[in-house]
């Protein structure tokens, strides 16, 4: 890691620990410069990113968390069956504006199921979902087209807003940049890499900007930098008043979620758990 | 050691940079570079902004980005009044409990 991704870093970890914008940039300008004066390793100089944004954000103090808004999405009593088997049972979930929300649990549990039911894409057998706003659902797969261009995947979602080619071209790129995404070379779509398709697939998703998100497990092919850019994403928004679903099993980052649902079914002859 | 060194240290940075501005403003490094040739030691930028942010957040410091003489911007600290204040009462409190506890050591030495 040299300078520039340790600062990076660093600026990232200040931005998880809700140190205000303003704060970070003097902070991160001042380690750089002194980086610079002193050209030694961060490491020695400051320490581990995390650990020093730590400090940091208690040395100048934080910005409070924004309180939740209201209800953007309500699910509740979904029970779903295929065949004979049952693959939610009752499962619910009420995320408010400003709110993250993980759905977690075993492969095959129904993560995906409950993301797509949220989403009007399937019909649940038994219980409702309400939703308040404009929603985008982001695919594990797919969501793109082969032959496609990224500024061409622009102009046409931003399309469906109404949005100018040119609006659309910039809001996608801006976004694209975000998650650390450079998104103007003319590329097709199927040339791209899993994980750039991805990232794709996330910039289109919140183009429009939605006032709902779900997320279904996005950074599929994700190397580091990009997943720490995907999640400093997800922290933005939900800072702007988005409700965000997103379904993982990663677990590591739980504890920057607001709420967790946990649809790993009942253990025979144990509680059920279905959050 | 130089543990025990860091242990002291911070009980008393705060009071050596409000020290080292009294008289002139100054910027994160150069304050880095002062404490070392007054033979306190090396101090890492780790531990040093932090003290910087502190006292700025309590009204002791305050600081300026300016641009050096050809150099890149940089962000210089300069001691208030109460910054001032609290140098003129936390010299005095540190003067007598280093003589009180040199008094100790030193009998230890002798002994």
């Amino acid at each position: 890691m040299n300078a520039d991704q340790w600062l990076h870093a660093f600026a990232a970890e200040l931005h998880h620990d809700r140190v205000a914008p303003e704060d970070i940039r003097h902070v991160v300008a001042e380690a750089a410069t002194h980086l610079r004066d002193g050209g030694g390793d961060p490491w020695t100089v400051f320490g581990p990113p995390d650990r020093y944004a730590a400090v940091i954000a208690e040395s100048v103090g934080t910005r409070p968390a924004p309180r939740p808004g209201p209800v953007l999405l309500h699910a509740e009593g979904i029970t779903k069956r295929y065949g004979r088997r049952t693959v939610l049972r009752d499962a619910g979930l009420t995320v408010r504006a400003g709110q993250i929300a993980a759905v977690i649990g075993a492969n095959g549990c129904g993560k995906s199921t409950f993301l797509r039911i949220c989403a009007g894409l399937a019909s649940p057998d038994r219980g409702q979902v309400t939703l308040a706003g404009r929603l985008a659902y982001c695919p594990q797969q797919g969501g793109t087209a082969d032959f496609l261009l990224p500024d061409e995947h622009f102009v046409l979602v931003g399309a469906g807003r109404g949005m100018t080619r040119s609006t659309a071209r910039r809001a996608g790129r801006a976004t694209a940049r975000q998650l650390g995404w450079e998104s103007a070379d003319p590329v097709p779509a199927r040339q791209l890499s899993g994980g750039t398709r991805q990232k794709l697939n996330l910039t289109l998703s919140t183009l429009n900007e939605p006032d709902i998100l779900l997320l279904d497990e996005p950074y599929q092919g994700f190397d580091r930098g990009s997943y720490v850019n995907f999640w400093d994403q997800l922290l933005r928004l939900r800072d702007a008043g988005r409700a965000i679903v997103v379904v993982t099993h990663l677990l590591n980052q739980l504890d920057r979620v607001d709420l967790v649902l946990d649809l790993t079914p009942a253990v025979p002859g144990g509680r059920p758990c279905t959050g | 050691m130089t543990e025990r060194r860091g242990q002291w240290l911070r009980g008393v940075l705060d009071l050596c940079v409000l020290g080292l501005l009294r008289d002139h403003e100054s910027y994160g490094y150069q304050l880095a570079q002062s404490l070392d040739a007054a033979g306190i030691g090396p101090i890492q930028g780790g531990t040093l902004y932090p003290v910087l942010l502190r006292l700025e957040r309590s009204g002791l410091i305050t600081a300026r980005w300016r641009e050096g003489t050809g150099g890149p911007a940089r962000k210089y600290y300069r001691i208030t009044e109460s910054g001032q204040a609290a140098l003129g009462r936390g010299g005095p409190d540190w003067q007598a409990f280093a003589t009180s506890v040199t008094a100790i050591v030193t009998g230890g030495v002798d002994g």
